[in-house]
């Protein structure tokens, strides 16, 4: 770089990562509030708003194809999420609280899926499917989707597992509580929280999930997200503006409460005081 | 030692499950793709067992190796856009947003809680023929048609960034935000400009996150199929597209299965290159 730069020229690069950012976040959030508005447009047009309809909503409630979806994919990410929660947190139990050979193997192969490409483990289940002679449907759908959730709800557990005092356990021991009490007592409560975010997390992404679905699915198990592919590729119509409309409503809320309970706690969480530095 | 037994019987209950799965339905399918890669079609789109490597020659031939030239460049464009863009927006939420950054951190997860398809068909409507772009660039007296917006490599394009963005700057941020502020404050105190400062003492240590975003952004980018379909009309079609056509369309496993093996290699590869350029940098300190 020549000389000094003028005033103007650091004011503009000193500016630059605010101005980026308030354009990124144009870019992120414009086209969903546009969705939301256009969904109750009048028109069939995308440009112009001529006037304040809920048809488009009436439409998507009277949509048999539609409430069929979403049955199948609250079955799907109810079932799959509650699986992952559930083997996820044993095994995460046990990966941050015992000893056992092929430790670290296992944290690595459930943390896999993550570095997998999904598409690939989709394909995977799709043959493995087919070669032992399995039809796909539900259940199919069911193990891809926990495939898919395992790593976030073990990843959850095990940060909350790890972030326990074990002093307390030992307390609980040494006044007399047996294994089975202190977890169930002491060790569940305090997870708890961590267990509900790992499945709440696990639900919304099975319920969001098209990748796997698309190779696991079978005839009568169309999701929702799947049903809306096929309609994006027909065109689009203001009824999927709608359906989407609600799709965010309904992700907004559940994040709203996983946030309204976990997130004061998180600002509020005393910082850790850092060691004194060496230098 | 009554007690001990006891011990690894509940820890083997505990992790048959995840063990099971594991195994049953990640490393066997695995291997059973591998294994299907090396074998033949039949005429009615079964599977005929034997060794072959034609699939994987065909890898190779003109139009397949065209889906891998595509890919990669797609996947190269979305990590440098989502890398230049997501920089200086960590940087923002990490150093100069203050109290706001939580907030700001809160509203880059909302695209990520939002059907990806319906983000996606939210810039279907943004690029479409009469959607919003072409009308204000008609408006504006830019162009005096519509242009054909969709179906463009470009629109593809937006559409990566737009649904990769996000993976994007989690990681850079989490990188700068706990930097020792000093160390930059010593870079000014030590005579060095803040461009100076930002690239021989911020951008040096935040670069971990910068290469995890990189491996976030650019092997997950290469499977995706509904974006180059949706938005650009299926004409550049990449890895995922592919594989969805060959096992599902065209009923091809034998190369279906060559291309995500792949695809499989592609993703371990980014994994190593990360691992080494994360432990060269770690070296350099």
């Amino acid at each position: 770089m020549s000389g000094r730069p003028g005033w103007v020229t650091r004011r503009l690069v000193y500016g630059l990562p605010g101005w980026m950012t308030a354009m990124a976040y144009l870019f992120l959030l414009a086209p969903i509030v546009i969705l939301v508005a256009f969904s109750f447009n009048e028109a069939r047009s995308t440009v112009v708003f001529t006037g304040f309809t809920l048809d488009w909503y009436r439409e998507v409630f009277a949509d048999r194809n539609i409430a069929r979806a979403l049955r199948v994919s609250l079955i799907v990410a109810a079932a799959s999420a509650g699986l992952a929660t559930l083997i996820g947190a044993l095994a995460a139990v046990a990966i941050t609280r015992r000893r056992f050979p092929g430790r670290t193997l296992l944290a690595t192969g459930l943390a896999a899926p993550l570095v997998l490409p999904e598409i690939v483990l989709g394909v995977g289940l799709l043959v493995f499917m087919s070669f032992s002679g399995i039809r796909l449907g539900y259940g199919s759908m069911i193990v891809g989707h926990v495939l898919v959730t395992i790593p976030f709800a073990t990843l959850i557990i095990r940060a909350a597992a790890a972030s326990l005092d074990p002093r307390i356990e030992d307390a609980a021991a040494d006044l007399g509580a047996d294994e089975w009490q202190t977890f169930t007592r002491v060790t569940l409560p305090q997870l708890a929280p961590a267990i509900f975010a790992a499945f709440l997390l696990s639900a919304t992404l099975s319920f969001d999930n098209l990748v796997m679905s698309t190779f696991t699915s079978g005839v009568g198990t169309t999701t929702l997200p799947l049903r809306i592919y096929s309609m994006l590729k027909l065109g689009i119509t203001p009824e999927i503006n709608a359906l989407g409309a609600l799709m965010v409503v309904a992700n907004i809320g559940i994040v709203l409460i996983v946030m309204g309970r976990y997130l004061p706690l998180m600002l509020n969480k005393p910082r850790p005081v850092e060691p004194e530095r060496k230098n | 030692m009554r007690r001990s037994t006891r011990d690894a019987a509940v820890t083997s209950v505990m992790l048959a499950p995840a063990v099971l799965i594991l195994v049953v339905f990640v490393v066997m399918p695995l291997c059973v793709v591998a294994a299907y890669s090396f074998a033949q079609r039949d005429a009615y789109g079964g599977v005929v067992p034997g060794f072959t490597l034609e699939n994987y020659s065909q890898l190779f031939s003109g139009l397949y190796w065209q889906v891998f030239v595509n890919s990669f460049q797609l996947a190269a464009w979305t990590t440098i856009l989502c890398l230049l863009i997501g920089y200086p927006v960590a940087y923002f939420i990490a150093f100069r947003a203050g109290r706001w950054g939580p907030a700001l951190l809160v509203l880059m997860l909302v695209p990520f809680w939002i059907n990806f398809l319906i983000r996606i068909s939210a810039w279907v409507v943004l690029l479409g023929r009469n959607g919003l772009i072409n009308g204000g660039l008609t408006a504006a007296g830019l162009t005096e048609a519509p242009v054909g917006l969709l179906g463009t490599l470009g629109a593809t394009l937006v559409g990566m960034v737009y649904a990769f963005l996000p993976l994007c700057v989690f990681p850079i941020y989490a990188a700068l935000q706990p930097l020792d502020r000093r160390l930059i404050e010593a870079g000014a105190d030590l005579g060095a400009g803040p461009a100076e400062t930002f690239l021989r003492v911020t951008l040096p240590l935040s670069l971990p996150g910068v290469l995890a975003a990189a491996l976030f952004v650019f092997v997950p980018s290469m499977g995706v199929f509904a974006i180059p379909v949706l938005l650009g009309g299926g004409k550049d079609i990449i890895l995922g597209n592919l594989i969805v056509q060959l096992f599902l369309e065209f009923r091809n496993i034998p190369l279906g299965a060559a291309v995500s093996v792949a695809m499989l290699g592609f993703a371990a590869l980014g994994v190593v290159l990360y691992m080494r350029a994360l432990s060269r940098i770690e070296a350099m300190r």
